[in-house]
């Protein structure tokens, strides 16, 4: 099984707005899909839509070859435990410890005994940097890069088949993004299937194995990194680097 | 000019303390009452429906808006008329509950509601079913938001059981009331009343914050040590 995820010619609607106009793309195992666009182009909710949390409203989409809309071919709680999801903000359960934050899900969902979630959590946190002197604290105790960490911990203690990450820095101080990004880039290199939406051109061009530009809620080019940077072939491509680039050279990222 | 009459309180004072017995049924039951349905209630309001949630609302709503005076006496002495004839300590405590449910549940839906949603989306897309969610999630979180609300309406309950003096219930101002008509003298019986149910409250109002700092989590429901 090569191809974790297809999306087929997704559309969705709020009300009036059309949101996503016939987005269409596949991921193959290990492979890292960044997906960039201006603000509103759509692109939190092409992510939601596939772990459905929003329903898209026609179109099709594949889990491992396995159809999750749609028919789902399980119940969606079931189906969600194999789609990791972070969030911009975090998300973290704020009346739970770090430990308890990224155990939670192998207890509750996958039923684990606490033994053995206790020690794919701790491995977790030990993945993405969080040492035991902070496994005990609440998450308003730590800072934002730390919660996001954390919450890249929750999500890959499940073991999933891919992960979606939704403008995971952007919710950042500056000073913080390097540490989140560098964990990300690391689940890259252990292969880790994954679709990040990010601003973060440098970045995307690291880890990307193809870079997607989302506009207007269609899919307006896409290709490989360099390709796509240093040569746009798309007016709206070539406007958003140009804005994205001048808001590097001020120092405003 | 001598405001408290030490006799009264010599030779009346257990009289008057003999109501809280009852002082204590009726809190506690009209509390408990609230509580279990009140929760209910919200559940309904927020999880709800249509019909369901409508009805929920209208409930809430029609009992916030009657005073208690005038729900008491409607069950004490209006339900017998309907064939449904209630003592007075059931009366009392049945109004007080009716009452308290409408308020909690006010006060544990805008604890639900003041869950963050990405938290709800986080549960979500972790793989938990809508009973794990409420239960790791919401039950939690939402019972911390409304501990201090929770408590407030405890004392208000406390305080308002002084209005089944209405139906006869034997209970604290009942009995100091009895005890005024007595000896004629209202000012000594009425405070010393009066700093009972202060005790009481009071009590209850330093217990609730060793619990706030028991159950306190930085960055969670901190408006409950405001």
């Amino acid at each position: 099984m090569d191809e974790v995820l297809r999306v087929e010619n997704l559309w969705k609607s709020y009300g009036e707005t059309s949101v996503l106009r016939g987005v269409s793309f596949e991921v193959k195992r290990g492979e890292v899909k960044v997906i960039m666009g201006p603000s509103g182009a759509g692109k939190s909710t092409l992510l939601r839509c596939i772990n459905l949390l929003v329903k898209p409203d026609r179109g099709r989409i594949l889990l491992e070859g396995r159809e999750i809309y749609p028919k789902p071919y399980d119940a969606i709680h079931r189906i969600r435990q194999r789609i990791g999801f972070v969030f911009q903000s975090f998300n973290l359960f704020l009346h739970m410890t770090v430990l308890d934050n990224v155990r939670v899900g192998l207890v509750k969902v996958k039923k684990l005994s606490k033994e053995e979630a206790t020690k794919i959590a701790i491995e977790a946190l030990r993945m993405v940097g969080i040492g035991p002197e902070l496994w005990n604290k609440y998450p308003a105790q730590l800072s934002g890069g730390q919660q996001q960490r954390v919450a890249i911990a929750r999500a890959i203690a499940m073991n999933p088949s891919i992960m979606l990450m939704d403008e995971p820095t952007s919710a950042l101080d500056p000073e913080l993004v390097g540490e989140v990004l560098n964990v990300i880039r690391d689940l890259a290199a252990r292969r880790m299937t994954m679709v990040i939406v990010t601003h973060e051109i440098d970045f995307a061009i690291d880890v990307a194995d193809e870079i997607l530009v989302i506009d207007d809620g269609k899919i307006v080019e896409r290709g490989k990194p360099q390709e796509i940077i240093s040569n746009p072939k798309h007016p709206r491509t070539r406007r958003f680097l140009e804005r994205l680039k001048r808001r590097v050279d001020h120092g405003l990222r | 000019m001598v405001f408290i009459n030490i006799k009264v309180i010599q030779d009346y004072g257990p009289v008057i303390l003999s109501g809280i017995g009852n002082t204590l049924i009726l809190t506690f039951g009209g509390f408990g009452m609230g509580l279990v349905f009140g929760a209910l209630l919200a559940f309904a309001q927020c999880f709800g429906r249509g019909i369901v949630r409508r009805v929920a609302t209208a409930i809430e709503e029609s009992l916030r808006s009657i005073p208690l005076l005038v729900l008491m006496l409607l069950i004490f002495f209006g339900l017998p008329e309907l064939g449904i004839s209630l003592s007075p300590v059931q009366s009392a405590i049945l109004a007080i509950g009716l009452r308290s449910m409408a308020y909690q549940s006010q006060i544990l839906r805008s604890a639900i509601s003041a869950i963050p949603y990405g938290q709800v989306e986080a549960a979500l897309s972790l793989g938990m079913t809508k009973a794990q969610l409420f239960s790791t999630l919401i039950a939690p979180q939402a019972f911390r938001i409304a501990l201090p609300g929770l408590v407030n309406q405890f004392t208000i309950d406390l305080k308002d059981t002084s209005i089944a003096y209405a139906i006869g219930v034997s209970e604290l101002f009942t009995q100091s009331i009895h005890v005024a008509q007595v000896t004629l003298n209202y000012l000594t019986p009425l405070l010393f009343v009066g700093s009972i149910y202060f005790v009481m409250t009071f009590s209850t109002s330093t217990i609730a914050n060793y619990l706030y700092r028991k159950f306190s989590i930085p960055g969670l429901g901190e408006a409950s040590h405001g």
